[in-house]
């Protein structure tokens, strides 16, 4: 009896200093814990595939019973959503399609170039405390850790793990998840007016055609006091006498530099399934303005960021404002539904600084 | 040969063979029943069920072995499931060093209680590794899903749990 007490003290110390070590050898990607890993997934995929087959029946009764009600609203509202969208994707998809021909004839890159692997989510996280799916795709499909994940909507998260024939993919909402992101602000609310000195000032004038690249160099915004003055390069305004009534005027509408969306980057971190994704870093400069509610947030990309630039990822639900120069938190609604997630394309997109020389 | 037969025939590879059944129906039956948005944690309830029956020593040393197994499916790092679980599995068996012959109904408290702890050392031991983040609010629901859960699954646990970890005699 005593022996065998000793026996089982000596297997618990054993047993504990060896998951000390695998956590440290584990928290350093050593590819023997990979390796194991891996090993262990071969002998428990077919227990596994056959515990789903005979559970099946159990598990279809459960979703028929809790969710049926469920279901049947999800299905009304979806089709109202498509109805609603079916106009709105002819247009969109036009307009995705020029601004790619626009990036393209530039030299910058679209999304359209990089290749991408469809999967299927084939299970989901069974801890409480991870917020990842697995999708059965895998390196035998050029599938590496860091790459992004997306759903019809836009970005879902990012893969983690790679297996042979299948993948991890840790979710936007899980607490260890970090991307560098763009807020895309709208311009400030300001009442901008053109003044142009001419000798009749009651006569309303036509849209005068401003050249952009002088006006955005000499524009002089006074947001203080919410008006704009333009001064027109070339312009002369004592001699300049303007028809009273403005006939054959093509009239060219050019948007001021201060109209146009301002971008500015911060990092989106998960806070897992109850509570939504928060941005952060974002800088409280007075150029960006006031962050409002709505605004849409993509992907920043960069050299060292492990996503293409603008892929959606949400809009910023609520602003949390912070004192001093800390800049604001925002709260994002993210645009993909990750508790329904069926069909996912993983872009096999790697940044330079992650490709192998050659 | 005669050891290895030994050991083959030991409660131990029953135990491993049985866990790789239940970690099976954990990522598959109880991944897919969520009440209320919770996974219900049946190797957990193995390993509590374990400590309050054999007590400290094949309580821990069960989560240990569970933990280990779990970890290898799960994409955080390898050993946290084990020395999180290995905890529960010890502090189940405990009730054994304060209660010599316990009831059924104060068998089931203690596997809703100590389950409930034992979901909670999983986000502190994340936590001391640095993967912090999940101890929030949420904890409170997912810890009563999951008492809740394991006391109802508890009666047929304790079956299987008795028959994997009884010794027999073994005529070799």
């Amino acid at each position: 009896m005593v022996a065998a007490q000793s026996t089982r003290r000596r297997a618990i110390i054993l047993l504990v200093l060896t998951a000390i070590i695998l956590i440290t050898l584990d928290l350093q990607n050593s590819s023997a814990i990979s390796g194991l890993r891996s090993i262990f997934g071969t002998v428990f995929r077919p227990i596994e595939g056959t515990t789903r087959v005979v559970t099946r029946p159990v598990s279809n009764a459960w979703h028929g019973i809790f969710d049926y009600n469920n279901v049947l609203d999800e299905n009304d509202r979806l089709r109202e959503q498509v109805a609603q969208q079916e106009g709105a994707t002819i247009a969109a998809a036009a307009s995705v399609r020029l601004a790619q021909e626009l990036l393209a004839l530039n030299g910058l890159p679209t999304l359209a170039g990089i290749n991408a692997v469809s999967a299927q989510v084939i299970g989901n996280s069974p801890t409480n405390f991870s917020q990842t799916v697995e999708i059965n795709q895998g390196s035998e499909s050029g599938i590496r850790v860091g790459m992004p994940v997306l759903n019809a909507a836009g970005l879902i998260g990012k893969i983690t793990k790679v297996f042979t024939d299948r993948s991890i993919v840790m979710l936007i909402t899980d607490p260890d998840f970090a991307l560098s992101i763009k807020v895309v602000n709208a311009p400030r609310a300001t009442t901008t007016t053109t003044t142009i000195a001419r000798s009749n000032a009651a006569v309303p004038s036509p849209v005068v055609p401003v050249d952009p690249g002088s006006s955005s160099d000499s524009a002089v915004d006074t947001t203080t006091t919410t008006t704009t003055t333009t001064t027109i390069a070339g312009f002369t305004p004592t001699v300049t006498t303007l028809p009273a009534v403005p006939s054959g005027v093509s009239s060219i509408t050019v948007p001021l530099v201060s109209e146009l969306a301002v971008r500015e980057t911060g990092v989106i971190e998960g806070r897992g399934p109850s509570r939504q994704p928060i941005v952060r870093f974002v800088d409280n400069s007075l150029r960006f303005g006031d962050i409002q509610v709505g605004v849409p947030i993509v992907t920043a990309g960069g050299s060292q960021s492990l996503s293409p630039p603008d892929i959606m990822v949400g809009k910023v639900a609520r602003v949390v404002e912070r004192l001093g120069s800390a800049g604001p938190i925002l709260e994002i609604e993210l645009v993909a539904d990750l508790s329904n997630l069926s069909f996912l394309r993983v872009l096999l997109y790697q940044p330079i600084t992650e490709k192998p020389a050659p | 040969m005669n050891r290895f037969l030994t050991i083959m025939a030991s409660r131990w590879m029953r135990l491993v063979l049985v866990l790789l059944i239940v970690l099976s129906l954990q990522t598959t039956l109880f991944t897919e029943l969520r009440p209320f948005g919770v996974a219900a944690q049946v190797v957990l309830l193995m390993v509590v069920v374990a400590g309050s029956i054999f007590g400290v020593a094949i309580g821990a040393l069960t989560g240990l072995i569970a933990g280990l197994m779990y970890d290898l499916i799960l994409s955080t790092p390898v050993g946290l499931g084990s020395v999180a679980l290995g905890l529960a599995g010890a502090t189940a068996g405990l009730l054994i060093y304060f209660f010599n012959e316990p009831t059924w109904w104060m068998r089931s408290i203690a596997i809703a209680v100590v389950s409930s702890l034992g979901e909670i050392y999983y986000p502190l031991v994340q936590a001391t590794v640095g993967l912090d983040g999940w101890l929030q609010l949420r904890l409170v629901k997912v810890v009563l899903v999951v008492a809740v859960c394991n006391l109802l699954l508890s009666p047929l646990a304790i079956v299987v749990c008795r028959w994997t970890l009884s010794e027999r005699k073994t005529t070799l």
